[in-house]
């Protein structure tokens, strides 16, 4: 304790007081001795303000820390408590360092996550090590073939990421770092033996201290983390290493998804380019028209598929596929890839629907699952105004054909599902389509669309074909919008499955004037008596055709 | 409105000469997995049963995928000389089978051990042996 006049001077200062301050000599001058804050808060104190701190003032007094508890005196005198808080003060500046490292670390998990560019990641990971844990940070990925990406990035400074054949044994720790051993401590590296391309270009002054501290990522490392300090600043603490520790555990991970979300969205890219379906048109005098709409599951690939194979001539028949295969994802997309890639190969046997989906079958048929496809197959050729068609449904559901006076027939072909049972049996059946007349093949995304005005209703056959009555007489790719809208407009905000839609016309005759190819190339003209609802080119649609040939002819 | 369906669920009950498993809920992509899996767990080289009775009272729905682990079922309890049925199937299910051809698929290698055991499943409608109407 002790006691402080009006003008600063000490009037009494006890025992204790005088070990707190042991300069203070009694016959010293105003303020002489006495800590800067504690002058401060006095001079608040006489000044007329009183004690309205919300907290007592405090401050450090010869490497501890105090806090003032004043009571005014008699003349003006205050005589303040002096009561070592050292203890407690250390407690909250650590409180206050965690929860300053919380933020960091929660911060860095944001920042990371919010974005799954791989290089970006990387730089944001260096520069936010520049800016809470050293003057400068070296991330080595792991290598790409021989070479490793490195990331540079000094506080105040930029990121700069290059890939560079480097020798990760030459600083020590980093070889097991990037095979994710734990990291080596801090005191066993030498700075003087950090290589120079550890060192990002332009550092200041020598290496003082390094730490080299792995990325764990989601199984495999995600890289390693190069900290430098230069020799100015005082080196790493154990407290900063696992500090350093808790940083690369987020980035790591951060890294780790954004690299895997990288690869699985190359993979399925990479699948969707081979799977997408085919544009369509016309082809040696019949309409074709396909629609396809994936299930929203977008990072999922559908399992159903399309496909028209043109006849060499017009004379031979053209083959149709429409096909689904069960389940989604890779195993779906490698099964789709294969039945496509089979019926390519045996378009020479299409004549016999039969023999095609029995050797199609042996070819899929595995011990290992039993995913399997339904599909329908559809010869089709132009003959004298009308086309004839030749369906086969292994386990598909059967096509629908409208006819000109409005009549819905649905085709009696069946037969076996292909991909899971020995042998494959099936009934083709013909049938001839007149002018204006469309055959329909659609998948059970359409029929089994949840929706409707009560909600989770099926859309079903029947609601099919009574919206395809309607559709009598119209071109191939209308029909197929009207399809695709209807079981759009059921579904209203609904989830579903993949939905595909083929539709095969027998043209009708047009006037010369107006020729097919005009009338498809160009969306800015009406297609004037074509009858098509909605606008031409609707997005999404890759059915648009691009080519017809030979109607007019 | 919307009802959400019964959870996905597997029954086992253990009768001599007879597992019976009933399906309740969706069988589908997210399901189906489950069934295989039971049925895996009692297919053992020697098992106590000759005859595997999956009863479809409580199935609401089932998609592509619960028809292939049906196929994957009756390749297992075929390979093992298990008679397989599938029972109480509701009008989707009969209708996928008999859409898929995939019915007399079921029934066929049955027959043998189904017309044997007829008597003792007459637990109701739609017996997977030997009522099925094969494709048609």
């Amino acid at each position: 304790m002790l006691v402080v006049d009006r003008a600063g001077g000490i009037v009494e200062a006890n025992d204790a007081a005088r070990t707190v301050l042991p300069d203070v000599t009694g016959g010293d001058g105003p303020y002489e001795n006495l800590p800067d804050w504690l002058t401060e808060a006095h001079r608040h104190m006489t000044g007329g303000l009183g004690a309205t701190w919300a907290e007592p003032p405090s401050g450090a007094i010869g490497g501890r820390h105090f806090e003032a508890h004043p009571r005014p005196g008699a003349d003006g005198d205050v005589a303040w408590w002096l009561i070592d808080a050292t203890d407690r003060h250390l407690a909250e500046e650590t409180l206050r360092r965690e929860q300053e490292r919380a933020a960091i670390l929660s911060e860095v998990s944001s920042t990371l996550l919010s974005s799954l560019n791989v290089p970006r990641c990387m730089e944001v990971t260096a520069r936010l090590a520049t800016r809470h844990l050293a003057d400068a940070a070296v991330l080595v990925a792991p290598a790409q073939g021989r070479r490793h990406p490195v990331t540079y990035a000094q506080a105040h400074g930029p990121a700069v990421r290059v890939t560079r054949a480097v020798d990760p044994a030459t600083v020590p720790g980093l070889a097991e770092a990037l095979q994710g051993f734990p990291p080596v401590p801090t005191r066993w590296i030498d700075p003087g033996a950090i290589p120079a391309w550890a060192i990002p270009e332009g550092f200041e002054g020598p290496v003082g201290s390094v730490t080299v501290t792995p990325l764990p990522g989601h199984g495999v490392p995600a890289g390693a983390l190069i900290l430098l300090r230069s020799s100015t600043v005082r080196a790493f603490t154990e407290s900063e290493n696992v500090f350093a520790r808790l940083f690369a555990a987020r980035a790591g991970a951060a890294l780790s998804a954004a690299r895997l979300y990288t690869e699985q969205a190359a993979v399925t890219a990479t699948l969707m380019q081979e799977l997408l379906p085919p544009a369509l048109g016309g082809v040696h005098g019949v309409d074709y028209a396909g629609g396809y709409r994936p299930a929203q599951d977008s990072e999922r690939i559908g399992g159903d598929f399309y496909d028209v194979h043109p006849g060499a001539d017009p004379s031979q028949e053209s083959l149709v596929v429409l096909g689904d295969v069960a389940g989604k994802g890779l195993d779906a997309a490698v099964l789709t890839g294969k039945i496509r890639n089979t019926l390519h190969a045996l378009l020479p046997l299409a004549h016999d629907h039969q023999h095609v989906l029995n050797l199609l079958n042996a070819a899929l048929l595995t011990s290992r699952h039993t995913r399997f496809a339904t599909l329908v197959l559809v010869s089709a050729r132009h003959r004298a105004g009308r086309v004839r068609l030749r369906l086969t449904s292994a386990g598909h559901l059967p096509p629908l054909i409208v006819r000109a006076d409005g009549r819905v027939e649905e085709s009696g072909t069946r037969g076996n599902l292909v991909g899971a049972m020995p042998a494959v049996s099936v009934r083709t059946e013909e049938t001839v389509l007149a002018p204006g007349e469309t055959c329909l093949l659609y998948t059970d995304g359409i029929t089994e669309a949840r929706g409707g005005p009560l909600g989770g209703e099926l859309y079903g056959v029947e609601r099919l074909k009574r919206a395809l009555a309607e559709c009598a007489g119209m071109p191939a790719e209308a029909v197929v919008e009207r399809v695709q809208m209807l079981a759009a407009q059921w579904l209203g905000q609904g989830r579903h499955d993949d939905m595909a839609v083929i539709a095969i016309s027998a043209p009708r005759p047009r006037p010369l004037t107006v020729t097919g190819g005009d009338m498809h190339r160009g969306h800015s003209g009406n297609p004037g008596r074509s009858g098509r609802p909605g606008e031409p080119g609707v997005p999404g649609d890759p059915g648009t055709p691009h080519e017809r040939h030979g109607r007019s002819a | 409105m919307t009802t959400l369906p019964p959870e996905f669920g597997l029954d086992v009950i253990t009768a001599p000469d007879v597992l019976t498993i009933e399906v309740v809920g969706d069988l589908d992509y997210e399901t189906s997995d489950e069934l295989l899996a039971t049925v895996a767990d009692h297919l053992t080289p020697d098992p106590a049963f000759q005859r595997l009775r999956l009863d479809f009272r409580g199935l609401t729905w089932i998609d592509s995928m619960g028809l292939s682990t049906l196929l994957m079922v009756h390749r297992r309890t075929s390979a093992t000389g298990i008679a397989l049925t599938l029972d109480n199937r509701p009008g989707f299910l009969q209708r996928m089978l008999d859409l898929t051809g995939t019915l007399d698929h079921f029934t066929a290698t049955a027959e043998g051990e189904g017309e044997a055991a007829d008597s003792g499943t007459g637990t109701g409608t739609g017996t997977g042996t030997g009522t099925g109407t094969g494709t048609g």
